[in-house]
């Protein structure tokens, strides 16, 4: 009995010495978002151990940063435009040291220094992508090539939307002709009685791996981001992407580090590591996002570079929109609609 | 005729039963076997996902961070829940049935409710989520079942024993560690194994408070299975189980040894 | 109190006991008890003035409908169990006494595959490839797919998967304590099966069923991740809201009124169950 009690007592010691070690980077980051054989490279290369938590929706990230800001356990997070927009504005970042990275100036210039981060002084790209819609050839008839196919009562409980309420909201606000980044109370009400029709139709939301409920067979229309339409093809041809006539949305994800952040040398480190081309143009090949970093660009496997879904055609990005920050009153408006969107049966 | 349909229907239910709850179980290990990477349909026999299971770091340091969790929890509650079952056996106090209600309420509170309290706690005091904070979690939800256990034991028990032992010069900590424990050794292994199974089975509050720097299975497997089907998950819960059994199996020995 | 003074060991137990609930029981649900009337602050989760705009909230046809819907998957969930756990418990308690021990073990086992791996197990089994589809398809019962999977049915039967032998321990430790002799009594007054039945062993068993009830139908609003993975984000139950509230919406204040509301909701469940063990006490004595 003594000997048990000890045995715990010194349980508690030791791992509570254990928590110090050295050399761990803790990276939080979107479902599958990055090939595991980066890590073990980096972990090869550099000897820091990432540490890998994933996250489902900006909101989620968001909340737990917030919510772990003091006792600092994340170095690297990976959120989207807006959200670095808001995150800079509020104080949670801390600046990125430029002179600590290397490869900043394999950069797309179409992707850097946007209103979102003038400078980049808190974000460094990672990824940009599109939203679109994916369908199953075997299954639908026809070829679907607008938002507003959705509508068809063909489809009745075969719909997967994304579990993001702007994305959402955007779909919604395009099919009305509206910008996907509207603050007009008005125009965003307009958005939600569409989807509140479309409701009964949906069977499930999915941001871990929308194309998964497709591969699964429990949907067979819906919406996708255009790296999980390129990995769900290699596993099921019959997967096919469109860019909806309404317009595509477009996001880009940088990473940041969080204001309190303990290990920020490894964290720049590791950014300039997905910054060297051959990780990036083998991070674009592994998962179907495209890369903002032109040197890695012309690195990629003809298959992947032509790639349409990868890497949309001009004539793709007719009408296709990029995400922005709506401010803090627009998002509680958006946040309202939405929880009333997914309790409504 | 009727007597062999009384005989007969317990029996096919509770085996009809049994199957359902094991069924799930069943088609976890054998599908931990199977080649097939959807994991729908037999593509034959396989030790893949086991391989790439123990290539997958992070999670093989998530189940042994989960199990080094639930053992240092189940051990910590049995001593503090077992003290509290004696306390509240043999001696008068105020508030004594204040006590006992409040475990009756840690017992039958909603884990979320738990969750979430102590969420707010650990962030007011600034205390950093990870391992102790899991733990002080575990102990406080597996504490009342290991009170209950040892007290029903305890009842059962005869009184004139301990003050035998205490006019013969004992003092109250011989008295106990001599002629108590003994007796209730049972019951501590029972709260203990209670403690155990309760704490590696606890998702909704080890969701609340847990942080990167322990990460224990329930998150991982809760990123996994949200990103769909993982063969790896079905290897992981096959070995869980043979862990536990196995755990179970040599308590069990060390059990039978001992009272020889 | 001098009598404390004599027996370090008993001031130091109670000292560590009362310690710890106060710290880690008490305090933390005041503190939730108090977060319920706070404003909501969008930096820093809460602040200041007091309000009870959060209860309003709560009533607001949404939620109300969030919270009705899930009450009714709870109660369903209940229900069920009930219906199962009844029987099995009452045959559980006839059979002989070595065997007891090791089919109540039988009942533990599975928890140490941990809940989030088995209710991904019945993923397994109900997706539309699943293999109780595959099983149907093929011995002819079905042509098309049975829709289960993200569905109100799939959740509910996660629910009672996972919850069942929180159901079935009360009740067969009272079906445990059911005496023979009791019912033979009742027969030998003449009672008919059904009379003994509804007279004597459903009084008696009425404790179990309470607490049985107690231990499913709170979780069961709870348990946010069986909603998750099986009613892929479309069926919420409360625990979901509150979970939200909580780490994503960052809404304390309101997460932690319904989380009071389940705490009402346990307590009124408690008063019932103590008010029919002291009847039953009264007319036992």
């Amino acid at each position: 009995m003594k000997k048990l009690a000890l045995t715990g007592l010194m349980a508690v010691t030791l791992v509570g010495c254990g928590s110090s070690e050295p050399q761990v980077l803790n990276l939080y980051n979107w479902s599958e978002y990055m090939p595991q054989e980066v890590l073990d490279r980096f972990q090869e290369e550099t000897g820091v151990q990432v540490i890998y938590t994933t996250y489902d929706s900006n909101e989620a990230m968001y909340a737990r940063l917030k919510l772990l800001d003091d006792s600092a356990q994340y170095d690297l997070a990976v959120p989207s435009t807006y959200y670095v927009n808001k995150m800079r504005k509020e104080g949670l970042l801390a600046p990125i040291d430029h002179s600590q990275l290397t490869g900043f100036n394999n950069m797309d210039p179409e992707l850097i220094n946007l209103n979102i981060d003038p400078d980049n002084a808190y974000s460094v790209p990672f990824l940009w992508g599109t939203t679109g819609l994916a369908y199953d050839a075997d299954d639908v008839e026809g070829e679907p090539a607008a938002w507003a196919d959705l509508w068809d009562e063909a489809y009745q409980g075969r719909i997967v939307l994304t579990n993001d309420m702007r994305e959402v909201f955007h779909v919604g606000l395009r099919v009305l002709g509206y910008s996907g980044n509207s603050t007009n109370p008005e125009e965003i009400e307009a958005a939600y009685e569409k989807l509140a029709d479309l409701m009964p139709a949906v069977r499930t939301f999915n941001s871990d791996a929308p194309r998964m409920p497709y591969l699964e067979g429990e949907t067979d229309i819906g919406m996708i981001w255009n790296g999980e339409a390129v990995m769900g093809k290699e596993d099921m041809p019959s997967l096919e992407f469109v860019y909806p006539e309404e317009g595509v949305i477009v996001w880009l994800d940088s990473f940041v580090i969080p204001k309190n952040a303990k290990n920020i040398e490894a964290a720049h480190q590791f950014i300039s590591f997905v910054m060297r081309p051959d990780i990036s143009a083998l991070i674009s090949e592994e998962i179907g996002y495209a890369t903002p970093n032109l040197e890695a660009r012309n690195q990629l496997e003809a298959e992947v570079a032509n790639d349409r879904t990868s890497y949309p055609t001009p004539e793709d990005m007719v009408n296709a929109e990029f995400q922005e920050d709506v401010g803090d009153e627009a998002l509680q408006l958006y946040n309202k609609y939405w929880e009333l969107l997914k309790a409504g049966r | 005729m009727e007597r062999v349909i009384a005989r007969w229907l317990p029996r096919t239910y509770l085996t009809l039963v049994y199957v359902l709850l094991y069924l799930p179980i069943l088609v976890l290990v054998v599908f931990s076997f199977n080649a097939s990477r959807t994991g729908y349909q037999w593509d034959g026999l396989s030790l893949h996902w086991y391989e790439s299971l123990f290539n997958n770091r992070a999670m093989v340091k998530a189940m042994w961070n989960s199990l080094w969790l639930a053992l240092v929890a189940a051990t910590v509650s049995t001593v503090i829940g077992a003290l509290t079952a004696l306390a509240l056996h043999r001696y008068r106090f105020r508030g004594k049935r204040m006590l006992n209600g409040m475990l009756f309420v840690v017992m039958m509170s909603p884990e979320i409710v738990l969750a979430i309290s102590l969420l707010a706690l650990f962030l007011l005091i600034g205390m950093q989520l990870g391992f102790m904070s899991l733990l002080l979690a575990h102990v406080t939800f597996c504490l009342p079942f290991v009170v209950i256990t040892v007290m029903a034991r305890l009842s059962g028990f005869d009184e004139r024993l301990p003050e035998a032992a205490r006019d013969l010069g004992a003092s109250d900590f011989t008295m106990t560690r001599t002629v108590l424990i003994p007796v209730i050794m049972p019951a501590l292994m029972a709260g203990w194994l209670l403690g155990f199974t309760l704490s590696l089975d606890d998702v909704v509050v080890s969701t609340f408070v847990s942080g990167p720097s322990y990460e224990i299975l329930p998150l991982r497997i809760y990123s996994m299975v949200r990103v769909g089907l993982k063969p790896e998950v079905n290897a992981l819960g096959t070995l869980l189980l043979v862990f536990s059994l196995v755990m179970l199996m040599l308590s069990q020995w060390i059990l039978m040894r001992s009272k020889r | 109190m001098t009598k404390g003074a004599r027996q370090p060991f008993r001031t130091a137990v109670l000292i560590l006991v009362w310690g710890w609930l106060l710290m880690l029981v008490l305090a933390p649900n005041l503190l939730v008890v108090g977060t319920s009337v706070l404003s909501r602050d969008p930096a820093e989760f809460i602040r200041l003035p007091f309000t009870l705009d959060n209860y309003i909230r709560l009533m607001d046809p949404l939620y109300l409908d969030v919270f009705l819907h899930s009450l009714y998957m709870a109660a369903v969930t209940t229900i069920c169990c009930l219906i199962i756990g009844y029987p099995f418990a009452w045959a559980l308690s006839r059979v002989s006494k070595r065997r007891q021990t090791l089919l109540v073990f039988l009942l533990i086992v599975p928890f140490w595959t941990n809940s989030l791996v088995r209710t991904y197990a019945l993923k397994l089994l109900l997706a539309t490839n699943g293999l109780i589809n595959n099983a149907l398809l093929a011995i002819g019962v079905i042509d098309e797919p049975l829709t289960l999977l993200y569905t109100e049915l799939a959740v509910i039967i996660g629910l009672v998967y996972l919850l069942l032998p929180f159901m079935i321990l009360p009740l067969y430790s009272v079906f445990d304590d059911l005496r023979d002799e009791l019912l033979l009594a009742s027969h030998d007054l003449g009672a008919g099966r059904w009379s003994t039945f509804v007279h004597v062993v459903v009084p008696l068993t009425l404790p179990g069923v309470l607490a049985g009830v107690l231990l499913v139908l709170l979780p069961a609003m709870g348990m946010f991740y069986v909603a998750d993975v099986l009613g892929g984000s479309r069926n919420l139950l409360v625990g979901n809201v509150i979970k939200n509230q909580f780490l994503d919406a960052r809404d304390w204040p309101f997460g932690a009124a319904a989380s009071v509301l389940l705490t009402v909701a346990m307590a009124v469940l408690l008063f019932a169950h103590r008010l029919s063990r002291r009847r039953l006490g009264e007319e036992g004595g």
